[in-house]
């Protein structure tokens, strides 16, 4: 039995509990098995990034390469949206091309579900401003749950620019989902406090919430976004939230480190923490070809759900 | 021309006025009031099962006219007040060039007599070009008619500027009106600053942007003792300052919009920009402080802060897309939805005879001899269809609400301009 539930994923909700553990069952047996690049034939899919992007640009090509999709990419500056196109007949124009799935990145949060709302294809999310990166999420999961070998009891801790991040919002939404224990940390300039709810608490004391969670995640201070009353010198950041070495001592031996990337070496960690065998730098990147993989079967394919 | 407004409940808080009976208009001004008169020449007005009261008063809109009347003009924004029921409205200066000089405000006077709707007075400049930083010539403006002054969506950001434009124009009678966000720390918002904005990745503004310049400007009012009006209020701290100002003898009125007693920050989940507007919608605390604080008094004045934009213009991203949205033809309904319990003659005194009083004009009132502008309503369902608005402006977060209250009648100068959902140009000649 075949369904098809979700259409788009603009934010990890936009799957069920159940879909969300099928996709990270399917990306897992992608990373054992591989993929038949008949998945996807034919289906033309649109990378269409208003933002630079290195790794997940790449990856999300690399993962349509691997399902055998036809694959667009085109320069966003130089699109009708920049004429005072509306993004509804841009969206009508793209699925009268032919176009039936859109991974869409934009400096704007909101700009994929605006773009899902007038497109009749699927959308896929690789980041919108500072709301949502669902794909970065699921990966995370994904490496969390390839170490500790499922959910249950987990407590992890996202450490900086929570404010500007959609890295740390897809995964609040996917972890808290999941009952994962979640930890905000960071000065109040650059974490609201109105982002504490069940089951996500904030707090600005790293070395207190060091010790007691499974995993950190560090995020890098988002300098392009951030003016200087936000944050005073680098220096008095680095004295409270950087996993350096002392810090590195205080973290259990069985935890491990997460980062979205790209790194600022120096500012949020050291390069002990780089170097550190509990980091999983190397598995999340690896595993986010593996999830887009996952995300595309699903949503052009459907869940292959169990009668 | 002979009016007589048969049966209908009179309210006038003015004067104490709450009966069922009659009211005669003869040349443009209220000639008798009182049970069974008779006219023979009399055109008949059946007002029985509605309200007759003094003609309302918006003393917020923008009508973009000059410069952006692809958006509204002074006409078709006359045409949506009346059919909204008010017989009078106040165009705030955003205008481009802004009503900061006599020459404009004529051009603005001579645009809604040719438009022959509602009365249209303006709200002159505070600050040239409302740039914050030359003083306007307020008794010249004064002598051009304007009602009030206010730079309107941009707060006059210096204090020293803002001091002495306040003791320059103290001997003029028309308040100062001040929207009150401090630039700096609402910043790119986008949205209040909650809950909500946290969750959605959109820059919020926090309550703090309208209250410190609520305090700042009432300072200044306490100071230089001119009259002072605050618009728009957001925040139940904005409420407490202004009562607080009140208490130390302070010269101030405020206002509210149907929006903010109604709407919070939890209209963004589809990033559409339906809901942006300045200030921001807030949360359910603002807004109950805000709906209890016309109950009791603080509050003065129903607005609407008519705001009208063209469709696509709205239809954009939220960053790009424009703040505001279409109220004059929502606001009668939308008020008796937000206050069902408000007593008909608070209810009257927030949209005209408080109005009036703040900005000295005439109307306000159904004394024998003032000028009649009325405004009839009634109990009667409807449902908001934004897409038949007289304004050009069909935007609206209230599109598809149904409402219980709306204008049946407007009358402006003894002169019936919308009835029955039509609108009748009144002769120039009158009042």
């Amino acid at each position: 039995m075949r369904t098809v539930s979700a259409r788009n994923l603009l934010d990890v909700d936009d799957v069920t509990r159940t879909e969300l553990s099928a996709l990270l069952d399917r990306a897992a047996a992608f990373k054992r098995d591989g993929a038949t690049r008949s998945l996807l034939a034919g289906i033309p899919v649109l990378n269409l990034f208003f933002e630079a992007s290195t790794r997940t640009a790449t990856s999300f090509t690399l993962a349509e390469q691997r399902v055998g999709a036809d694959i667009i990419s085109f320069a966003p500056g130089t699109s009708s949206l920049g004429k005072g196109e509306t993004i509804a007949d841009t969206a009508l124009t793209l699925h009268g091309i032919g176009v039936r799935v859109i991974v869409v990145r934009h400096p704007e949060s909101g700009f994929a579900r605006r773009l899902a709302d007038a497109f009749e294809g699927h959308v896929i999310n690789a980041g919108d401003g500072a709301h949502a990166h669902p794909t970065q999420a699921l990966l995370d999961l994904m490496t969390l749950r390839d170490e500790f070998g499922g959910f249950d009891g987990l407590r992890v801790a996202i450490v900086g620019d929570i404010r500007h991040s959609r890295v740390a919002r897809s995964n609040i939404v996917g972890m808290t989902m999941l009952g994962i224990d979640v930890t905000l940390v960071g000065p109040p300039t650059l974490l609201p406090a109105a982002m504490a709810r069940a089951g996500v608490r904030v707090s600005r004391d790293l070395d207190a919430v060091l010790p007691e969670v499974d995993a950190v995640m560090m995020l890098r201070i988002q300098h392009e976004r951030i003016d200087s009353s936000l944050l005073p010198a680098l220096d008095d950041y680095t004295r409270n939230y950087q996993l350096n070495r002392s810090r590195l001592r205080a973290l259990k031996a069985k935890s491990v480190i997460l980062h979205p990337g790209p790194y600022n070496r120096g500012i949020e960690l050291t390069d002990d923490a780089l170097a550190d065998p509990r980091s999983r730098y190397k598995a999340q990147v690896e595993n986010g070809v593996f999830v887009r993989m996952a995300v595309l079967d699903h949503l052009v394919n459907g869940a292959a759900v169990p009668a | 021309m002979t009016l007589l407004i048969r049966g209908g409940r009179v309210i006038d808080p003015a004067q104490g006025l709450d009966a069922v009976c009659d009211v005669l208009v003869r040349d443009g001004r209220i000639a008798e009031i009182g049970e069974r008169i008779e006219a023979g020449d009399a055109t008949v007005v059946d007002a029985s099962n509605a309200v007759v009261a003094p003609g309302f008063i918006d003393m917020h809109v923008h009508l973009r006219d000059p410069g952006q009347t692809h958006k509204e003009t002074i006409a078709s924004g006359s045409a949506a007040a009346v059919a909204g029921g008010f017989t009078a409205v106040c165009a705030m200066p955003n205008t481009t060039p802004a009503l900061d000089s006599p020459a404009t405000l004529a051009e603005v006077a001579r645009r809604a007599a040719a438009a022959g709707l509602a009365r249209v007075y303006a709200i002159a400049a505070i600050t040239k070009d409302r740039a914050g930083i030359e003083l306007a010539p307020y008794h010249l403006l004064s002598d051009a008619g304007a009602v009030a002054f206010s730079d309107d969506g941009n707060t006059v950001e210096n204090p020293r500027v803002l001091r002495q434009a306040a003791l320059y124009a103290s001997d003029l009678e028309q308040p100062f009106i001040s929207h009150c966000e401090d630039a700096q720390l609402k910043g790119s918002a986008v949205m209040n600053e909650g809950v909500a904005s946290a969750r959605l990745g959109l820059e919020g503004s926090p309550d703090l942007a309208e209250e410190i310049v609520v305090a700042r400007d009432l300072l200044i009012a306490a100071e230089t003792k001119k009259p002072w009006h605050i618009a728009h209020l957001s925040t139940a701290t904005g409420l407490d300052l202004v009562r607080w100002s009140r208490s130390r003898g302070v010269a101030v009125t405020c206002e509210v919009t149907p929006h903010h007693l109604l709407l919070h920050d939890d209209l963004f989940d589809d990033y559409r920009a339906d809901g942006k507007v300045n200030p921001p919608l807030r949360d359910t605390n603002d807004s109950a402080a805000l709906r209890a604080g016309v109950c009791d008094g603080s509050i003065d004045v129903f607005a609407t802060d008519h705001a009208p934009h063209g469709i696509e213009e709205k239809a954009q991203l939220l960053g790009a897309a424009p703040v505001g949205f279409t109220g004059l033809e929502i606001a009668l309904g939308a008020y008796a939805h937000a206050l069902p319990d408000l007593p008909l003659d608070r209810f009257i005194a927030c949209f005209s005879t408080n109005p009036a009083r703040i900005l000295h004009l005439p109307g306000g009132t159904l004394r024998i001899g003032a000028p009649a502008d009325i405004t009839i309503f009634g109990e009667r369902s409807w449902r908001v269809d934004a897409r038949t608005f007289h304004s050009k402006g069909k935007s609206t977060p209230f599109d598809g609400w149904t409402f219980a209250r709306r204008a049946l009648v407007t009358i402006v100068a003894g002169s019936i301009v919308y009835q029955n959902g039509e609108l009748m140009a009144r002769r120039a000649a009158s009042a």
